[in-house]
């Protein structure tokens, strides 16, 4: 399965060898942990434990930055 | 998903370090007065106050202003243009946006008036790019406060800010960065007020109050930010987060509560002024003039 996911403005496409994602699967793609990073869709937080549908575009937070 | 401990409609968030679920609306509320709170507990301002909210573009930032603006704080925002290209264009553009929005006035510095843009300085100043905009922007910030009659410099420093540079600072043992280390820094020899009334707030919290109050911010990085220690020090912490949720808030907390009284007990730390341009300083010359002469000696500025 392939999600489109937007992260820090860029698009990526995540490939998954499963037919269903769940919200903490892309999470750990990206290797981000849940105390610093969530995703969303239509300007909804989403539960870790949502699956995401295919075709289904989807934005990552990663919370943590620098200086 | 988890209920609302306010109205049991459908929870939005979870916070695991409060073991609280909250719908949309309850969150922001529950945001914006844990902000409120940590401004009275730390007697940091009231309503009378003219307040400036350090702003840069990003969600701590542009957060800690909505809330101050909707608590109905006397809060305008000040921005400096640092020049580095896109990053620096567009988080201008965010910080614009988002004061028309609210209807407050932002005031605009361009870095590239007064000394050069960091891109330039980096080109001569070979110190980390983080610790060169933390020196411009604190000597900007301060400076231009004054002279527009501000009394109060508000930042967006969050808990995972705060508890990243206490990590460094212990690790270090760096017992004058540590006396400082306090929400409030009080005015004194030519220093006005700075406060930070995100401090109990986390990075997440704070992400999460931008996203579920439609506030568009910058999500891209500063891209002199890649390899900062203190992502690497906010990455440890959140492992001790993981494994014990309300670590960094105790760590933190716990600093202010049982040590910071021990060590602002002891010698005092005495200010001086610049030389040069009269701010505030440790040294005989103070940061900023330091830097400008080193670019003059180097024929760059």
């Amino acid at each position: 399965m392939k999600i489109d996911v937007v992260y820090r403005g860029k698009k990526l496409i995540l490939e998954f060898d499963k037919e269903k994602v769940k919200v903490q699967d892309i999470l750990k793609h990206l290797n981000l942990s849940r105390y610093y990073a969530f995703v969303i869709k239509d300007g909804e937080i989403l539960d870790e434990n949502e699956y995401i549908k295919d075709g289904e575009v989807v934005r990552v937070v990663n919370a943590i930055s620098g200086g | 998903m988890k209920k609302c401990f306010k109205c049991k409609n459908k929870a939005s968030v979870f916070l695991p370090q409060h073991r609280l679920s909250l719908c949309k609306d309850h969150y922001i509320q529950w945001f914006e007065s844990r902000v409120e709170k940590t401004v009275k507990e730390f007697k940091m301002f009231t309503k009378q106050d003219s307040i400036l909210v350090s702003v840069s573009g990003g969600k701590d930032s542009l957060s800690l202003w909505n809330a101050l603006y909707k608590l109905g704080y006397n809060v305008d925002g000040f921005y400096i243009n640092l020049g580095i290209g896109e990053y620096s264009q567009r988080s201008k553009e965010l910080a614009t946006a988002f004061s028309e929005k609210i209807g407050r006035k932002l005031y605009i510095l361009e870095l590239s008036d007064e000394i050069l843009p960091i891109p330039e300085i980096r080109k001569v100043d070979f110190k980390p790019a983080c610790s060169v905009c933390g020196t411009v922007k604190r000597y900007y910030m301060n400076k231009k406060a004054k002279e527009l009659g501000y009394n109060i410099i508000t930042t967006g420093h969050n808990l995972d800010d705060e508890s990243a540079v206490l990590f460094s600072n212990t690790i270090n043992w760096n017992i004058d960065y540590l006396k400082r280390q306090y929400p409030v820094l009080n005015e004194e020899n030519g220093f006005i007020r700075k406060v930070k009334p995100l401090c109990k707030i986390s990075e997440k919290e704070s992400a999460m109050y931008a996203i579920l109050s439609n506030i568009d911010y910058i999500e891209e990085e500063c891209p002199f930010s890649e390899g900062a220690t203190s992502i690497d020090y906010k990455i440890y912490l959140s492992i001790l987060e993981e494994k014990s949720p309300g670590t960094k808030l105790r760590f933190y907390s716990e600093f202010l509560r049982n040590m910071y009284s021990i060590l602002k007990s002891s010698e005092k730390v005495e200010l001086g002024k610049c030389e040069i341009c009269g701010e505030p300083s440790l040294n005989k010359i103070c940061a900023v003039c330091n830097l400008k002469r080193k670019l003059k000696e180097k024929e760059v500025l």
